[in-house]
């Protein structure tokens, strides 16, 4: 029972909801763009245009699934297989509340495994861009290659110092320990939540770092020759990534599930009209924060050239990464930190 | 540049300042015209689909001779009768045809009509033309010239043949101040 049902329960909670979550995020993205750009956006598919991700989910199951003849086939096959599984995968331990209720397992080296595991998503990319054949797929595949190689560097110094600080790979304990000290870690890790969400911004390929499906030069880049459910998985693995992202640096910066000012409101947040709001609802509200964020950027910046990305990955973001654990390092030892 | 400078230039103000752009965009009042529920009303002299009048026409060909690409196509024949003792002829219009699908909207024959008011104008405000076949549906006899039989007109004008036919057709008086019903 508590081995096999309830996990698998939460399993099917978990991937249901991040799946229409994903969906949902299409729809969300048209309309804040074109509320950027003083449109509508879509308003025609059920009331206020609410059914419109739920339209292009069905029109993507009955679209026709071309495979190119010269491609790799089962590789091809592949490639949106290897995008999705790590995306979904890292939502095994990722906390969205306190107890044990709110989340599927607690493993406590888990920051480890959602590097590891989000890292894997790159072959799916670059083996995308490879099987399919097609020179602007392979030069988006190989643009993605460097570029995810590149900014897994800062990502990862940035993703340190919150180590550092809170001396343990658990994300649960992560949580803990910004509850304890009094401080969500992005006001000693201002410049670490910088470079963490540049970084995850540019791994998963959205503007302006989204260079390998960049349409204007390259068609669709890795993707052009996906259609039909393939290239949904494509498109539901970006967005799930966004969201793994998303949830991250909620849990490594913004204190998880913590509601606002955990410490210094306790007494509001014992009362009864406010205690009992779930813990994830603060969880999920601060990843939609992160998410608007990102459409957010997508409606302002213009796309990097290559070169300019690389330079910044390289020259700008590593060395501040460096500098930044090297100082908060340095804080933690001075100000006795935990060992 | 100064190493104040340099470190300065690390913080990405200039990011915040175009998001702030964008953020004040997010709450500005939509443009967005839902055509098929609400259109924009053209302007006075906006050239749409042909206003004919039978009535008004005194077969001079003028406009037929004004049109650059000869689409107007007229014939016509003398009728005479008889007033007060004297014989009189009087031309009558057999056809009066317009091929709109070729009409490039130029308004040379509405100025070259004669009669005031116009007996052909194009400031009727109306541009919903579309039809699922061009030569049969876009070639308009002098019939359906006036009843609009296959064109959606601007709410608000009417076919000729329904009364829709202006005093002043080229807004020429402004204090009429357009045409229409």
């Amino acid at each position: 029972m508590t081995y096999l049902v309830i996990p698998l329960v939460k399993i099917v909670v978990i991937l249901l909801v991040l799946i229409l979550g994903a969906a949902y995020l299409t729809f969300f993205e048209r309309k804040i763009l074109a509320y950027i750009q003083i449109r509508l956006g879509p308003n025609r598919v059920g009331p206020k245009g609410w059914l419109q991700a739920i339209a292009d989910a069905l029109k993507l199951f009955v679209k026709e699934d071309l495979t190119p003849a010269r491609s790799e086939k089962f590789v091809f096959l592949l490639a949106p297989v290897l995008i999705i599984v790590p995306a979904l995968l890292v939502f095994a331990v990722i906390p969205f509340g306190p107890s044990d209720i709110w989340r599927l397992t607690d493993i406590n080296v888990a920051l480890l495994f959602v590097l590891g595991v989000s890292s894997v998503g790159i072959y799916g990319i670059i083996l995308g861009g490879w099987s399919s054949n097609n020179k602007y797929s392979l030069m988006g595949g190989l643009r993605s290659a460097a570029q995810l190689i590149s900014y897994e560097v800062p990502m990862g110094f940035a993703v340190v110092t919150v180590v550092v600080m809170a001396g343990s790979l658990s994300l649960v304990r992560i949580v803990e320990v910004q509850r304890e000290l009094g401080v969500w870690f992005f006001l000693p890790g201002i410049v670490a939540l910088f470079v963490y969400f540049v970084c995850g911004v540019a791994e998963t390929n959205r503007n302006p770092f989204d260079l390998p499906e960049a349409e204007s030069e390259l068609v669709g880049g890795f993707h052009t020759e996906y259609s039909g459910m393939k290239w949904a998985f494509f498109f539901l693995g970006e967005y799930a990534n966004m969201i793994v992202i998303s949830a991250m640096a909620t849990v490594l910066f913004f204190g998880g599930w913590l509601p606002p000012f955990p410490n210094l409101l306790a007494p509001l947040w014992a009362l009864p009209a406010v205690a009992w709001v779930p813990p994830p609802f603060w969880f999920l509200l601060k990843v939609a924060a992160f998410i608007f964020l990102y459409m957010w950027f997508r409606g302002t910046f213009p796309r990097y050239r290559f070169d300019q990305l690389m330079r910044l990955g390289w020259k700008v973001l590593l060395p501040v990464s460096l500098a930044n654990l090297m100082v908060v390092a340095l804080g933690v030892l001075i100000l006795g930190g935990r060992s | 540049m100064s190493w104040w400078d340099k470190i300065l230039a690390f913080i990405p103000l200039e990011l915040v300042q175009g998001l702030g752009v964008t953020g004040k965009y997010l709450f500005r009042k939509k443009v967005t015209v839902q055509y098929p529920e609400q259109r924009l009303e053209p302007k006075d002299r906006f050239r749409g689909m042909f206003g004919f009048s039978e009535e008004r026409c005194i077969v001079c060909h003028n406009c037929a001779k004004a049109c650059p690409i000869d689409i107007i196509h007229i014939t016509d024949h003398f009728e005479e009768s008889v007033v007060d003792g004297k014989k009189r002829k009087k031309k009558v219009l057999d056809r009066y045809d317009i091929d709109v699908k070729r009409c490039m909207f130029c308004g040379l024959c509405e100025e070259a009509c004669p009669t005031k008011p116009v007996a052909i104008w194009l400031t009727t405000k109306t541009y919903e033309t579309a039809a699922y076949e061009r030569n049969e549906r876009l070639y308009f006899d002098k019939v359906r010239l006036q009843t609009w039989d296959g064109v959606l007109p601007f709410p608000g004008v009417k076919a000729p043949a329904e009364g829709g036919m202006p005093e002043d057709p080229k807004a020429e008086k402004k204090a009429a101040g357009g045409e229409g019903a």
